[in-house]
């Protein structure tokens, strides 16, 4: 790569060709030599006019909707849409329901942390990271399949609790898949922690300040690496949370090794409240009735999805079919702070930058462009991480 | 759509690609959830590459289309580009139920839906999404047809 | 209660700007403002009262119904009635949320953009899908609806019912 003296934008298409992110995307960087000095992000391949979906079917049919919003976080969106539901009907789900949503979260949670962790690393090159930890992860989508049926969409919630049961021998099996996915996690923290090439792509690397992260509204890990106290399970703790209840995991670094860090620590959590929601599940019904046609009114809902606050704005009519649904993704989010992030830094350290906020493209599916006007340069994103990789040997 | 047969046949520089097929992976608007479970597939414990298939980035060498998603209307254009890069003969799996009907965001008002509408398909894996097994499965049975 | 305090915070930041509040749920305050003052209140409560962050701009489509004397259905009043937009700030537990009216012939508001920056995708999604103006927003692209989407048609609003609708048969989904 030359240095220019002219800036220079290069198209940086994440595509559907990448093996590794899944989503189809473009980044636009603008960069002046190595540095980017812009960055804007455009949506638009996941839009599928979902909120407006919701308006011309029932309550019942927009939680099915809802779950597949995202597949990596398809049950904190189910969750989210429920609860709302059921506030806006009055209708309290039973404690042994809330419980098992909470169950269901914190598996999603560590599948989710999991595959980022393997992605993340992937981006970088640590290719032997990124397939030891998608094998420990199937440890948790094999217990999720054991629960529920299915590894992915597990549809547990239905408007006024739950609609699967954990028995003893899927508690056992639970408590032994913890046992083995936190002696794996210990290790990853180490490598994280102590392995030189990884840390020479990551300490140091997309730095967030503190009082940066607060302006601009950061949220979840992203945003508690560099020190903001804001975690919608402690704050604003919803279904089973106020009974289970969860630490706030933060750094104060700010870069992309505490991103690393506060997800591993995160993982710590789950795997114990996993545990202790296993010993202590509350007797009862799996779910309390709720009324086809929901009273009007409007309601919030939020919950803390894996990669931060998740945004419901509900409003009802009366009838069995909502007045508007608005979704708030947490990626959304953390998006305007990494386009913030990316000017200064080196065009070799995006990939890791922008997998450091854990993009989830079809939450929130959105197109970043680097574009070349000098040359019209286009540089594939395996290009990119390829000049990443290289860039650091 | 020519027949598929003939121009196997023909072409028997590629033949030898059909027992180790290059794939290429194209999420045209779904949820990811299809995604992570192809993904999964390259992963130690369904190995998909001892099958010899290999998941790589240019549609100018693949074989094989592995498509998701109920194709929203920005994605529909780069469908139809992808499709036309890859030389022939060349084959699409669709997987999900996005790519059968559109799957739960049938009649939203971005999607088209059915794959079918925008590039032939060959294989539909369904599922909401199918296992890695499913998938895997899926393009076997495309590889085991045309070896007929 | 924590959360009443925050509320009675974000209550007392407002009082000035306040054309009317309500208590629509416990942890939740909503406060109906003038159009005109939405950069004076964001500077309110984030700036002067440091309450909470801004965590999304809901739009809402309020459109007038008539019932069919014979059919007895409800049905759309053609361009009557009006948009919503909701300014949603959290702080922990509690919500606080600016709402402001605007009419049909002219839904325009002021950016919040120089107060937060991060403002500018939450103010481009409400204009592509809601059809509201942000007045000096910084960036105008389309975010989210693609390139061919035809300009002035705003799929969040009620009386849109799909592409196929808006064209004679012939032209197909999307041209």
């Amino acid at each position: 790569m030359t240095s220019p003296v002219s800036p220079e934008k290069f198209i940086v298409p994440i595509g559907p060709q990448h093996p590794a992110l899944k989503e189809p995307g473009h980044f636009e960087f603008t960069v002046d030599g190595e540095i980017v000095t812009n960055a804007s992000a455009r949506l638009g391949f996941v839009h599928r006019g979902m909120e407006k979906g919701t308006e011309s079917r029932t309550w019942v049919q927009g939680l099915y909707l809802m779950e597949r919003v995202c597949g990596i976080c398809s049950h904190v969106h189910a969750m989210a849409f429920a609860l709302g539901v059921e506030k806006l009907a009055g209708v309290q789900a039973p404690p042994r329901a809330q419980a098992i949503r909470v169950l269901i979260g914190e598996l999603e949670r560590i599948h989710s942390h999991l595959l980022w962790l393997g992605v993340a690393a992937h981006e970088g090159g640590f290719d032997t990271l990124f397939m030891f930890s998608w094998r420990d992860r199937e440890t948790v989508m094999e217990l999720l399949e054991t629960i529920s049926g299915n590894r992915v969409n597990y549809s547990a919630n239905v408007l006024g609790g739950v609609k699967i049961d954990i028995d003893d021998k899927q508690k056992d099996a639970l408590l032994k898949g913890m046992d083995f996915l936190e002696e794996r996690t210990r290790h990853y923290l180490k490598v994280v922690t102590e392995d030189e090439t990884f840390l020479g792509r990551t300490r140091n690397v997309g730095k967030m300040t503190y009082e940066e992260a607060d302006t601009l509204g950061a949220i979840g890990p992203t945003g508690r690496a560099s020190g903001i106290q804001r975690d919608v399970r402690v704050n604003s703790p919803y279904a089973g949370y106020p009974d289970f209840p969860v630490k706030l995991v933060t750094a104060t670094a700010g870069d992309l090794e505490a991103r690393f860090v506060v997800r591993i620590e995160e993982l710590f959590e789950s795997y114990r409240l996993v545990r202790e929601i296993v010993e202590k599940l509350p007797p009862g019904d799996l779910a309390a009735r709720v009324p086809r046609r929901i009273p009007e009114g409007e309601t919030i809902s939020r919950v803390e999805a894996p990669r931060g606050e998740l945004f419901y704005f509900m409003k009802s009519n009366g009838s069995d079919m909502p007045e508007r649904i608005k979704v708030r993704t947490p990626s959304l989010c953390n998006w305007a702070s990494v386009l913030v992030t990316a000017v200064g830094h080196k065009l070799a350290d995006m990939p890791m930058i922008l997998a450091g906020i854990d993009p989830c493209f079809s939450c929130n599916d959105r197109i970043v462009t680097v574009t070349d006007h000098a040359s019209s340069n286009q540089m594939s994103w395996e290009s990119l991480r390829q000049y990443g990789i290289e860039y650091y040997k | 759509m020519s027949n598929i047969a003939t121009t196997v046949m023909d072409k028997l520089k590629t033949w030898a690609r059909v027992n180790s097929p290059w794939a290429i992976h194209f999420n045209s608007g779904s949820c990811n959830g299809c995604d992570i479970e192809i993904l999964a597939t390259l992963t130690p414990r369904y190995d998909v590459e001892r099958f010899g298939i290999k998941l790589q980035g240019s549609p100018r060498h693949a074989d094989v289309l592995i498509c998701t998603g109920p194709v929203t209307l920005q994605a529909r254009d780069r469908l139809v580009r992808i499709y036309e890069q890859m030389p022939e003969p060349k084959f699409v799996v669709a997987v999900g139920s996005c790519g059968i009907s559109g799957g739960v965001f049938q009649g939203c008002y971005n999607v088209v839906g059915d794959i079918s509408e925008v590039i032939p398909v060959n294989v539909y894996v369904p599922g909401c999404p199918p296992r890695p097994e499913a998938i895997i499965h899926g393009v076997v049975e495309l590889l085991k047809s045309l070896q007929k | 209660m924590v959360i009443d305090d925050d509320l009675k915070l974000a209550e007392s930041l407002l009082e000035k700007i306040t054309i009317s509040s309500t208590r629509p749920e416990e942890n939740r305050v909503d406060f109906i403002i003038h159009a005109s003052d939405i950069k004076k209140a964001t500077l309110k409560l984030l700036r002067e009262g440091h309450w909470g962050y801004l965590s999304a701009i809901t739009t809402l489509d309020c459109p007038e119904y008539m019932v069919d004397e014979t059919t007895k259905e409800k049905k759309l009043v053609p361009e009557k009635g009006h948009l919503e937009v909701l300014y949603h700030f959290c702080r922990d537990a509690a919500v606080a949320t600016l709402r402001v009216s605007l009419p049909y012939e002219d839904p325009t508001i002021d950016t919040i953009c120089d107060i937060l920056s991060s403002a500018t995708l939450y103010e481009r999604e409400a204009a592509e899908l809601m059809g509201i103006t942000f007045r000096g927003t910084p960036n105008t692209d389309r975010l989210i609806l693609a390139e061919s989407w035809p300009e002035g048609v705003y799929p969040l609003r009620k009386a849109f019912t799909g592409l196929k609708d808006l064209q004679t048969p012939e032209e197909g989904v999307c041209s």
